[in-house]
């Protein structure tokens, strides 16, 4: 066969870009943050029938679909006026609360930690999971798969199918499960409760231990004062799946709190001429442009932010590290922005808790798993916490259910005007006049973004199978400077 | 022998979904118990746990290359990918790193990885269609697909 040279771009035009433009002096002006948008999909949506939507949406992304078929399935709920059963509420949460595990756990060992375990200036050829394994051990790297293999069968089970579930229903759930498949989930849930327990201690050792990188997490190079977003329970506890949305201002202090259904009245969302992808802002503070503080209406939903926007863990050993956090961080809430890998972690290991309690409820294996809906549809909201962020869903029907209108305000685009804020102070602060713009400044921004987890969600499965980034310089008369990318050759 | 054919993409945003369409029309014209045929939407970690454990690996995928051209169809091997190993991903991991990950930690990979990718046009806009000129490099593509199959699992 003859053979071809292969030159792959993924996203031609669709790739994250950031735009450094530099002032007279050489010092940073402005910092342009695009990542690709997909388009149509509320026209795609329009005229489909509102029970395809958990199926629908969930293929938006690859990275997330449990996340998109849970806000859709609550959605649907809402839009048929039902009520899930008890049982029904307890397996999606469990289903969710794997997905959480396999998420955080994939973010933290293949993301984050490479830049800690081999130093975010090792050579990118040894920053990745394999130098991780090779420094930390194979032993860490086995379970790392294991973990997720193992809560991918738990979604499978639960969900009927492994990445894309089919299990959601307005009013509940298509299975049950039975006792044996109940006794191997527990033991999963145990023993990602162990995983996430040594998880914590691995960050403890390489990042906590090390003075250096402490003092970077706590630098002012990555620090922002701003308004927190998250899911919370009844007792303001961190929850993934269901509660109502907890925002609390720079100090800490609750600003609001209000129910999914309320969203519109307390978001907003900004429009700037260079990016399709819309800022969503806090309506009642206004936007005030990319800057933090309390008159500023950006907010950020990471970890960290619903760690910040919660008053603890509704489990035991998170809710010891979530103190544990604080306290070395010097109170709540933290507005550093690399503590957020710390605060998922925290998370992870809640999930598992989280499994071990709902799995051991005796109503899990109860066939009482769906209410059958038989009001009117008109109008439902659905609300989770995605990994990355509030995922909100909204969908308008006609009375048979047909989709006339669709919303949706995805994880990363709440973090959109803090992403850039990240990035260009990450910006201001490396580059200085004089100073010879290097491979490691892709690094150090990167990292300034990385916590987010942003999910460029259309590039993310595309051979060669890496989102493509793209970082341009120019020059106070707009001319080229400087030109480095990943992902693009 | 056990050989899984996975089409991998988007079914809903246009061109990106030509993998998984190839896929489905490889199950309809090819039956044999060594052969399975998946889908999968997923990349980096997510493609390790799908592959591991078969003996052969076909992957079809949608692609977009400087100088392609719509519809245009490339045989290829991991190694053609190797460059971008180098390369960190903001993401996940790529399918070079997915492949010596699982060799490192001693995982039954597969001896043979083939890929199939299909020039793509539009993969911005969502829609269940393929643009034309990809629609039409469906059955060459599930040509190539099935003459791989035969090859590999007569051998």
């Amino acid at each position: 066969m003859k053979k071809i040279m292969i030159d792959p771009i993924t996203r031609l035009e669709g790739h994250g870009k950031i735009a450094i433009f530099l002032n007279d002096d050489g010092g940073v002006a402005n910092v342009y943050f695009q990542v690709p948008e997909l388009r149509g999909f509320e026209k795609f949506s329009e005229g489909r029938p509102a029970e395809d939507m958990p199926q629908i949406t969930q293929r938006i992304c690859g990275v997330c679909p449990e996340a998109h078929h849970m806000a859709s399935t609550k959605a649907l709920d809402a839009l048929f006026h039902v009520e899930p059963t008890s049982t029904a509420k307890k397996l999606r949460e469990l289903l969710y609360s794997a997905f959480y595990v396999t998420d955080h756990t994939t973010h933290f060992y293949i993301l984050a930690a490479p830049d800690f375990v081999m130093g975010p200036d090792a050579p990118p050829a040894e920053r990745n999971i394999l130098g991780v394994i090779a420094k930390v051990g194979l032993e860490l790297g086995g379970a790392v798969i294991r973990t997720r293999h193992e809560n991918h069968w738990v979604i499978q089970t639960i969900g009927g199918r492994p990445i894309h579930p089919c299990f959601g229903l307005p009013g509940g759930v298509s299975k049950a499960i039975n006792e044996e498949e109940r006794a191997k989930i527990e033991e999963i849930a145990k023993s990602s409760v162990e995983f996430g327990k040594l998880s914590l201690k691995v960050f403890d050792d390489v990042v906590l231990k090390n003075k250096e990188y402490l003092d970077m997490v706590l630098s002012d190079t990555f620090t922002h004062r701003t308004y927190y977003m998250g899911l919370v329970d009844e007792n303001n506890k961190v929850n993934f799946y269901d509660g109502k949305v907890r925002v609390v201002d720079p100090d800490g202090k609750e600003f609001v709190k209000y129910a999914p259904r309320d969203y519109v009245e307390h978001v907003a969302e900004h429009v700037e001429p260079w990016t399709y992808l819309k800022f969503p802002y806090l309506k009642k503070v206004g936007w005030k442009g990319f800057v933090d503080g309390k008159d500023s209406g950006v907010y950020r939903c990471t970890p960290q932010s619903r760690l910040n926007a919660a008053d603890g863990m509704a489990t035991p050993l998170a809710q010891e590290e979530y103190e544990k956090m604080y306290s070395t961080l010097g109170g709540k809430p933290a507005h550093y922005t690399l503590a957020t890998h710390w605060a998922r972690l925290i998370e992870l290991l809640y999930a598992a808790e989280r499994m071990v309690e709902l799995v051991r409820d005796p109503e899990i294996t109860s066939p009482d798993i769906r209410t059958i809906p038989t009001a009117t549809p008109d109008e439902g909201i659905g609300i989770v916490e995605a990994p990355r962020g509030t995922l909100t869903h909204h969908y308008i029907t006609d009375e048979r259910g047909i989709i006339k209108k669709c919303n949706l305000i995805v994880g990363t685009t709440n973090n959109h005007a803090a992403i850039s804020m990240s990035i260009k102070k990450a910006a201001v602060d490396l580059i200085k006049p004089g100073k010879e713009i290097t491979e490691g400044l892709l690094n150090r921004i990167e990292m300034a973004w990385r916590p987010y987890d942003l999910c460029l969600a259309c590039a993310t499965h595309s051979l060669p199978g890496q989102a493509p980034l793209e970082v341009t310089i120019y020059d106070a008369q707009g001319n080229e400077l400087k030109k480095l990318s990943q992902g693009i050759s | 022998m056990k050989t899984l054919v996975l089409g991998m993409g988007n079914p809903i945003l246009s061109d990106d979904g030509v993998g998984i369409k190839v896929a489905h029309e490889v199950a309809n014209q090819f039956n044999s118990p060594q052969v399975t045929v998946a889908e999968t939407s997923a990349a980096g970690l997510r493609l390790l746990d799908s592959i591991v454990g078969y003996d052969q690996v076909i992957i079809i995928d949608a692609i977009q290359t400087r100088e392609g051209k719509a519809g245009q169809i490339y045989r290829m091997k991991p190694e053609d990918f190797s460059f971008a190993k180098h390369l960190s991903s903001p993401h996940q991991i790529n399918l070079v790193t997915a492949l010596e990950l699982g060799k490192t930690l001693n995982l039954v990979m597969p001896q043979e990885i083939t890929i199939f990718a299909v020039e793509a046009k539009d993969v911005s806009n969502f829609s269940e269609r393929c643009t034309p000129e990809v629609e039409r490099a469906i059955p060459e593509a599930v040509k190539m697909v099935l003459e791989e199959l035969k090859c590999q699992t007569s051998s």
